[in-house]
Order: structure tokens, then sequence, then C-alpha cells
């Protein structure tokens, strides 16, 4: 059993309802025994960074879970085949925040540090 | 090119791992290019300047970051 985290990126075309059965039915795969989906966080439509499969747009969704690395092999394939699935990343979860870094609301002071540090050090 | 640091940022803040998803920081440590900058030029320690380079690829693939800004054709 290992902790996972994995990052979906959606055709931006989907209705939400469409989005919601397509992560329920790959999630159905990870399950059995003991296994957990942890975290389930809707991005939302983002722009893209560059093209892919002709969309400037995707939906990304990332979930975190628990389950049997033999349970990914089947779940991969199941993404690969889909044409919904722009692209999809599987990582170990290094127990980083599912949440839009962007809305995390993490200490904008340090921020601000940063940039006093690189004016003393330009300085210097 | 950026002066001489004596500490790594990440390390002054603590940070335990570098998230793949932090786009925002992610971009602080590429050029306006989008080519990963050189441990001299962000002054990150080993483990961070590691996963920094771990996490922009993983960001790039997710086309959070270009892997060419301004690349047109």
């Amino acid at each position: 059993m290992r902790e996972y985290e994995t990052v979906y990126i959606f055709q931006p075309t989907l209705e939400s309802e469409e989005i919601e059965a397509k992560l329920e039915s790959y999630h159905q795969r990870l399950l059995g025994d003991d296994a957990e989906i942890t975290a389930v966080e809707h991005w939302g439509r983002r722009q893209l960074a560059y093209e892919i499969a002709g969309q400037a747009n995707g939906y990304y969704v990332v979930a975190q879970f628990r389950t049997e690395p033999s349970r990914l092999q089947p779940f991969e394939s199941a993404l690969k085949m889909d044409e919904a699935v722009l692209r999809h990343l599987v990582v170990l979860s290094e127990g980083e925040s599912p949440v839009l870094p962007s809305l995390r609301g993490e200490d904008e002071e340090d921020e601000d540090d940063d940039r006093d540090d690189r004016d003393e050090d330009e300085e210097d | 090119m950026t002066a001489f640091r004596k500490s790594c940022k990440l390390c002054d803040r603590d940070v335990e791992r570098v998230d793949y998803k932090n786009a925002d920081l992610l971009r602080r440590y590429i050029t306006d290019r989008g080519k990963i900058l050189p441990r001299r030029a962000t002054g990150a320690c080993s483990r961070h300047q590691h996963q920094l380079s771990t996490a922009i690829k993983r960001a790039r693939f997710l086309a959070l970051i270009p892997y060419i800004e301004g690349y047109r054709g």
C-alpha cells in the first residue's frame, strides 16, 4: 500500500457531470482492500502553457489516494485509452497539498522578504 | 546573472518538499525562455536544486509552465 497523487487534465469541453462520472469509474479501479481516495481537488479550467491535442485549455483535477501498486497498471491504461483525458501524471505523494497553489494562502510576507534579500545581494 | 547568495532561499523558508504544482514558485527558477536556472544563479542547496529540477520537469509535462517560452512553430 502506497500513497499516490494523480493530476488529470480533461478536455475543457466536458460537462462537470461527465468529469465526475469518469473520475468515479477510474477511482473504482483503484479501490479494494484498504485502498482509499484521500482527496479530490478540482482546479477547474485553466489555460495550458502549450497546446495539447489542439486544445489551449484543460480541466485540471488533482486526486490523492492510497492503493496497492499492482492496481496502477489497469488504472493508467484506462486513462491512456480515454481521449477525454488530455494528459495525466501519477506520482508518489510526498505530502503535498492537492489544493491549487494560488488558493493556499501561503504567507505573502516570505515573498516580500525574498525581494528584499535580492536587493541586498545586488548591493554587495 | 544573479549576485552571490550565501544561503538557499528554500532552506530559509523551511520548504520540506518543492511542489511541482506550484507554478508561481517554479517560475522563479526558470529563465524567461523556460530553461532551468543553474544552481550558481539560484543559490539553492543540493537537495532543493534536485527537487526543483524534478518539479520543473513534472510541471512542464502538465503544461503548468512551458518547455520553451515564446516558441511559435
